[in-house]
């Protein structure tokens, strides 16, 4: 067997990941040389520096040719580099929100953000795998990770219970991913996605239980992983045990690198299978996502337990526009809204790369949002109310416009951009994901995701009412600043009201982004 | 030599003895086995396939998802220490404070 020949320069496009692992293990290392009474105010610091350094790489990259790394293991190509970018935003942002959300727990430790950082680490490596084990390494390193920082705070009953049920069900999914994945290798004799593609073909001619078995039991592990209905059941739970800024980068970042992965390998599957078949399959999860996401979340008075929900609805508006990268004959109104948009390539083309940019703009806009609005929770939560479950309460919001008016706007603009009111990014977002689902032909889907959406802006609305309009409850708690979570807040709600008004820049890098490698 | 397609079968009879026990059995360990149960069954439908193509990629990722598997152990018995730490039990339906 001959050995690759591999030189440092093969390695440049795993920077991002390499910037954040290489901070991680100095955290690690660091930890060791400390007392507990060290001051530890320097770790986040350090995990928000490495995740700039790791998204201006990303940045960087995007600009480079799409082109196969590590001898076609993985590739770099602008949609891996804006999906580390979207990493490197939530996990900067999550960092910050967990300095005084630890300090006020005495749980301080190098591990919680080493474990972010590794976690990262593997969302941006899942959003380059080319090859069916790489995804499941990768699948695997992130939600280990993840698995730990959930039940971080492990003293406390519902962190132990939430990281319990994502371990069963993360790994139980990993698992039926795995064994689709043994079954195409089996079909097609390869792992490497860019090279199944023709062997798919074959296959579907003299195998095709094989080949649908497998197709079916890797979505359905990619699935779980994106919460999509009926493969929820895990979310509201691991949602509200999780630590809050451990949710802020669950809902974000592995959501973001599960959904990136799932379009990458299901791109290259529908070349090998009949695409109509992923659109009825993916149109189905998409229209269950988002209706049984929002009328969840409806009745729902814990705030944090009502964003989770709302997490699966938003999954269900990104799935709408994974169907729509399926679809084979665009639809009749794409000559009247899309045509315009963008030039050059067939119509069929032009479709699937505003798709695309649908699907990762989307993937911006919600972890502004959902990071945002956690980080929010995480300000106004108390650790006593945590075991009652009460410390989530919608009565917690209840006059904050007159305590705290800075907060009590940043969170209005994030519940608006979750509900897609403009003028922020959530209504950029869905106004392009639902544009695109349009030219595609998806005009029921579109017609229920809007439908639905609305009935979404039932629930995030009610919190800016007891925002606004409600008054200070009495012996309401006194409330805490800190200069991180609110750096994070004020960082979020100018991204999510900036980037709703102009969308201009990250537009550009958009149109780059949504080149995927073997389009 | 025993012919590919009765180690497929085997190793979709211990896929689906799995999933079957994560989805019914009380226990956490036990669900936890299951899960293991899953991830071998994998491992054997990998090997099956690669003799039968006689290549090593699915040689490979049997030894991949090994380690995976051992990383994946670690941090579940850890988490099943915690849950049995804070509660004295780890049966499936103890595990359950937070409402639906």
């Amino acid at each position: 067997m001959n050995l690759p020949n591999l030189v440092l320069a093969d390695f440049l496009p795993l920077l991002p990941a390499i910037i954040m692992v290489a901070g991680a293990s100095i955290l690690l290392l660091s930890e060791v040389f400390l007392s507990a009474t060290s001051s530890r105010a320097y770790q986040a610091v350090l995990t928000v520096v490495t995740a700039v350094a790791a998204g201006a790489v990303a940045v960087a990259l995007m600009f480079e040719p799409p082109q196969e790394v590590l001898l076609g293991f993985g590739v770099l190509d602008p949609f891996s580099s804006f999906l580390t970018l979207v990493v490197c935003v939530g996990l900067g942002l999550a960092a910050l929100s967990a300095v005084s959300f630890l300090r006020k727990r005495g749980a301080e430790r190098g591990e919680f953000y080493a474990l972010m950082l590794f976690a990262s680490a593997g969302m941006s490596l899942l959003a380059m795998s080319n090859e069916l084990i790489t995804v499941f390494v990768n699948v695997e390193v992130l939600s280990i990770a993840t698995y730990a920082l959930t039940a971080y705070l492990r003293r406390g009953t519902r962190p132990s219970e939430a990281g319990f049920k994502y371990f069963i069900l993360g790994a139980f999914s990993s698992a039926v991913l795995l064994y689709g994945a043994a079954l195409l290798y089996g079909a097609t004799g390869t792992t490497q996605l860019t090279a199944m593609v023709g062997p798919l073909g074959a296959a579907m001619q003299s195998q095709p239980g094989l080949v649908y078995t497998g197709v079916v039991l890797v979505g359905a592990g990619f699935a779980f992983k994106v919460a999509a209905v009926p493969f929820h059941m895990w979310t509201p739970d691991v949602y509200e045990g999780a630590p809050t800024p451990v949710t802020a980068l669950m809902s974000a970042g592995v959501k973001a690198a599960a959904f990136a992965s799932m379009v990458r390998v299901f791109i290259t599957v529908g070349k090998g299978i009949d695409p109509q078949m992923l659109l009825a399959l993916f149109s189905t999860l998409a229209f269950l996502t988002m209706v049984a996401g929002n009328l969840l979340a409806i009745p729902q008075r814990n705030v944090k337990r009502m964003l989770a929900y709302s997490s699966i609805a938003h999954a269900g508006y990104l799935l709408v526009g994974v169907a729509a990268l399926f679809v084979t004959a665009p639809g009749e109104s794409f000559r009247l809204l899309g045509a315009s948009a963008l030039t050059g390539g067939t119509a069929l083309d032009v479709a699937r790369a505003e798709a695309l940019r649908g699907i990762l703009y989307y993937l911006l806009a919600y972890t502004f949002s959902a990071v945002g609005a956690f980080a929010m929770v995480s300000a106004l939560e108390r650790r006593e109310d945590e075991e009652k479950g009460t410390a989530w309460d919608l009565e917690r919001f209840s006059g904050l416009a007159q305590r705290r008016p800075g907060w009590a706007f940043a969170m209005a603009a994030f519940m608006l951009s979750l509900g897609g009111i403009p003028p922020t990014i959530g209504f950029m977002s869905k106004l392009l994901i639902f544009q695109a689902a349009v030219d595609a032909g998806l005009i029921g889907l579109t017609i229920v995701g809007v439908l639905s959406s609305a009935a979404g802006v039932y629930y995030y609305l009610r919190v800016v009412v007891y925002m606004f309009m409600r008054p200070v409850p009495e012996g309401a708690q006194v409330l805490e600043r800190s200069w991180s979570t609110e750096l994070a807040l004020v960082l979020s709600t100018a991204a999510v009201v900036v980037l709703g008004i102009i969308p201009g820049p990250v537009m550009g890098w958009l149109v780059q982004a949504s080149t995927i490698f073997g389009q | 030599m025993v012919p590919i397609t009765y180690y497929l079968l085997l190793a979709a009879a211990l896929f689906c003895m799995g999933m079957f026990g994560v989805l019914v059995r009380r226990n956490a360990l036990v669900v936890f086995m299951c899960v293991e149960l899953m991830l071998n069954a994998a491992n054997l439908t990998f090997l099956a396939f690669a003799r039968m193509r006689g290549d090593s990629i699915g040689h490979v990722s049997a030894f991949f998802v090994i380690a995976v598997a051992a990383a994946e152990a670690a941090i579940g018995l850890a988490i099943v220490i915690a849950v049995f730490r804070s509660r004295g039990s780890v049966l499936v339906e103890d595990i359950r404070t937070m409402k639906h």
